[in-house]
């Protein structure tokens, strides 16, 4: 965290900094493509084992969000370490390390959609 | 070519056993559409079954019929319609619009993550595996029968 910091003061202008994994954007998103097939090829395993009450359809288009989530970035370090807490957790998926609640917070079925109208933040209790 | 002498040798041994013949119908129909690529091995390996055959007289159709366990050959046109089939199915694509020389990106209006879910199903249906540094250069329908031509040994 200081050497790259370090090194980002040094440069200055340049902006020459210590590569993560990845020298530039066109390895950057190489790596992200070989994600998003690893991701791809095990939704259908992780469906049947942890036996989710989804199709895989759903969890290949909830896979597709999360990556989309991130398609603005531009940064190739930035892209890196989310490629690394991808890879993180699909280790975790394929191992059977995490259990079904973990899987399924993906889909973040518990939480209510935020009130956007003025009624409906009345009634919750917020300010407009 | 070499086919047909086995069809004609089939049939005049497989008179007797008449419960192997459709079997070898059957196979004689799955071979007959790949007469036209050339297979001298195959050529070598049948003339010297017809001979020692035509020498001992045995009826072993056994041996004349032997079923390998293996994938029909493939021939450019049978790769083009095995591509266009895979994605006409996939559902981003409006299967009146995809042509052969339409691009993923610019003409048919796909992702980057399109493409590789467009490739990941051509590796499934050919089933052998597209390293991703030569998958993102696969841009048209065209490219992608060209590339697995080569990767096969398919040629005209």
């Amino acid at each position: 965290m200081a050497s790259t910091a370090v090194t980002r003061t040094a440069a200055g202008a340049a902006k020459v900094v210590k590569p993560v994994f990845s020298r530039d954007l066109d390895e950057a998103k190489r790596r992200v493509r070989e994600l998003y097939r690893a991701w791809y090829r095990e939704v259908p395993n992780a469906v049947a084992m942890f036996q989710l009450d989804i199709t895989t359809r759903q969890g290949r288009d909830k896979v597709r969000e999360m990556f989309d989530k991130n398609k603005h970035v531009t940064d190739p370090r930035v892209i890196d370490m989310q490629v690394i807490k991808g890879k993180m957790e699909l280790q975790e998926t394929i191992h059977i390390w995490k259990q079904k609640t973990h899987v399924m917070r993906y889909f973040q079925e518990s939480k209510e959609p935020r009130a956007t109208d003025f009624l409906s933040k009345f009634y919750k209790g917020h300010d407009p | 070519m070499a086919a047909r002498v086995l069809k004609q040798c089939v049939r005049s041994l497989a008179r007797p056993s008449l419960g192997l013949f459709p079997v070898n119908l059957a196979l004689r129909a799955a071979v007959a559409p790949a007469v036209s690529v050339h297979r001298p091995f195959a050529f070598a390996a049948d003339s010297r079954r017809m001979r020692w055959l035509g020498q001992s007289r045995i009826s072993s159709v056994e041996l004349l019929c032997r079923q390998y366990g293996d994938l029909p050959p493939l021939t450019l046109e049978t790769i083009k319609d095995r591509v266009m089939y895979v994605l006409k199915l996939y559902d981003k694509i409006n299967p009146e619009k995809i042509q052969a020389t339409s691009h993923f990106m610019k003409d048919l209006g796909l992702d980057s993550l399109d493409q590789v879910e467009i490739i990941m199903a051509m590796e499934d249906e050919f089933g052998f595996e597209i390293p991703d540094a030569e998958a993102e250069k696969l841009m048209t329908p065209e490219e992608i029968v060209q590339y697995i031509a080569e990767k096969k040994d398919v040629y005209e």
